[in-house]
């Protein structure tokens, strides 16, 4: 993975244009040979001929081994090879470069600021340490070459066309041409570093704002998306209030004008202002579901609550509801865990919870079905459930199931009607008590929704207990 | 006092139904309700009213356009009037409608209707029919 680097590849590549660019050097000197030998007859064509040949064998090498190098992907090997490797050819091509100078008449030769080009290639590919210490090999090279040449302790192939033939034996010459190579060398090999190391810097800092930049991208994309999941849900919501509310206060205007318009017979208006009154209270409770869960939502942190009684806020739902769940058919259980401490909430949250979970039951449950409701201790919680013999619920919703808002398919198929707002106001009531909403169901089968509710502190439910003795 | 007619209301608001038969009541029709399209059918079927108010959405959002196409198809029923109702106000379920063929009903209300209005249309069309 880290051999992918985009830093380390192009080192990879790097070597590979070394190699080629020496090609193109090979090719070069033996054209320079040819028509330097043309210029100046003196020149010994042999000895640079072998040179260049030994630089033309040794890449052939270079070649070689790269390829065994490439096909070793992935071990890391690669990269941690490669600076050596161009190091070694550096070195090497600056021997040859010597040598050719040498052969080619030492000091008197002009192209011996061609040792340039080794110090920018080591520059731009090493670090800036490796380029320093080729400028220094440069340096030292060419000073060793023309020295040794000046002192007689290697021959001095002298270029009559070229120079003065005792040039190279001018002190002050030697010296001032050996400083200013080294001095051309160094200071170059210090400023294509830093600007290579820049670029370098710059590269990686390129690639790293690069990937912050796809993460919150990508980051922003979805807070987009839920954004917009949750502003079409409100739109939808808004759209079902108004629908809902529209169908009472229709039949609440009609009675009105029946009574008002004098087409309801005096015996009838009675029971049409009753039925009206019926409608008004529908409208009444709709609004009261909507403010409950905007203050269920608006709740952060941990609610304030007084000891409550579950089986008895339970007993009081079910009064209300069994006519509704008798006039479907359907028979209900009653399972409730003798000695049941109380829990901390306010009664009317949690009759809106047990309303909520059994009215849910009934709604979408088959005629004749089932309604089990159970009521027990789990250590520190109190564990209520509404279990039913309904549709149940596809698996794909089952994540969704407390979103505002939010009803399944199989619930939409089934009754026309409904704000999805129970099971969220479910949801947000019980957690801010620091209790837990839970579903299991299997479609067409039937759902089970459980809610765990911590007890209240020992010293808080006796208290509460006395309290209504006394009253009583 | 004889019956003007037989009218028929199809919706499945109680409330509305039983308003609609108080005031077609004391106007002298005699009024049916059914709280769904089947059940309606089948009162059409037997009762052969004059004339026949229809709800459109119901259980479902186009079951009173279902009905129309079922009472159309019928040679007993077809020459029944068919007032719809609605409370349609948004695109969104208009979006439920055939929109590729013509509603074969007589004519279309917004609810809620002023009484005097489902009076005047009542003696309209059953006066034009009898």
């Amino acid at each position: 993975m880290i051999d992918l680097h985009p830093l380390k590849l192009e080192l990879v590549e790097r070597i590979s244009w070394l190699i080629r660019l020496r090609w193109v050097a090979v090719a070069s000197t033996l054209a320079g040979i040819a028509v330097a030998r043309l210029v100046e007859p003196a020149l010994p064509v042999l000895p640079l001929v072998l040179v260049t040949a030994t630089i033309a064998f040794y890449n052939a090498l270079f070649v070689l081994y790269a390829r065994s190098l490439w096909r070793r992907r992935g071990t890391g090997l690669r990269r941690r090879r490669s600076p050596t490797f161009i190091a070694v050819q550096i070195v090497l091509d600056l021997l040859a470069l010597t040598a050719l100078l040498h052969f080619s008449g030492g000091i008197e030769n002009p192209f011996g600021v061609f040792l340039l080009f080794h110090v920018i290639i080591a520059s731009i590919l090493l670090s800036r340490l490796a380029s320093f210490g080729v400028a220094l090999l440069a340096s030292t090279l060419y000073a060793g070459l023309a020295f040794s040449e000046l002192a007689g302790w290697l021959p001095h192939i002298h270029l009559p066309q070229l120079a003065d033939p005792w040039r190279y034996a001018n002190l002050i010459y030697v010296a001032a041409q050996v400083t200013a190579i080294a001095l051309t060398l160094l200071p170059a090999a210090a400023m294509a570093s830093s600007v290579a190391e820049r670029l370098r810097r710059r590269t990686q800092e390129l690639l790293q704002a690069n990937q912050v930049c796809e993460i919150n991208r990508s980051e922003l994309a979805d807070v987009n998306e839920r954004l917009r999941q949750l502003d079409a849900a409100r739109t939808q919501f808004i759209v079902m209030v108004a629908h809902e509310l529209r169908a009472p206060m229709g039949a609440i205007i009609s009675a009105l004008n029946l009574v008002l318009g004098g087409y309801a017979p005096p015996e009838k208006q009675r029971e049409v202002l009753e039925r009206a009154q019926a409608r008004a209270y529908e409208l009444l409770d709709l609004i009261r579901d909507l403010l409950e869960l905007v203050r269920a939502r608006r709740i952060e942190g941990p609610a304030q609550g007084v000891p409550v009684r579950t089986e008895k806020v339970l007993e009081n739902v079910l009064g209300l509801l069994r006519v509704e769940a008798e006039s479907k058919g359907l028979s209900i259980e009653v399972k409730v865990a003798p000695d049941l401490p109380p829990v901390i909430a306010t009664e009317d949250q949690l009759r809106s919870v047990w309303t909520n979970l059994i009215s849910n039951a009934i709604k979408y449950n088959r005629p004749g079905g089932r309604l089990t409701i159970t009521l027990t201790q789990d250590g520190d919680q109190v564990v209520g459930a509404v279990e039913d013999t309904g549709i149940g619920i596809a698996r794909e919703d089952m994540p969704r199931l407390f979103e505002e808002f939010f009803r399944s398919t199989q619930a939409k198929a089934m009754v026309q009607r409904g704000t999805g707002v129970g099971l969220a106001i479910v949801k947000r009531t019980v957690e801010s008590y620091g209790g837990r909403v839970w579903a299991e169901s299997e479609l067409g089968k039937g759902s089970k929704f459980s809610f765990s509710l911590p007890k209240a502190p020992d010293e808080l439910a006796t208290a509460s207990l006395e309290d209504k003795q006394e009253l009583s | 006092m004889a019956s003007k007619g037989k009218v028929l209301v199809i919706d499945d608001d109680p409330d509305f139904c039983e308003f609609m038969r108080i005031g077609l009541e004391s106007d002298g029709f005699e009024v049916l309700t059914a709280a769904n399209g089947k059940i309606g059918l089948e009162l059409m079927r037997r009762e052969k009213p004059n004339l026949v108010f229809l709800d459109v959405v119901m259980a479902h959002p186009t079951e009173g356009v279902d009905v129309t196409a079922m009472i159309k198809e019928d040679p007993e029923l077809w020459d029944i009037p068919i007032i719809m109702l609605t409370s349609i106000m948004d695109t969104e379920y208009i979006g439920h409608f055939p929109t590729d063929k013509p509603l074969p009903i007589d004519q279309f209300l917004t609810k809620p209707v002023p009484m005097a209005e489902v009076l005047r249309i009542a003696n309209e069309t059953v006066g034009a029919k009898s």
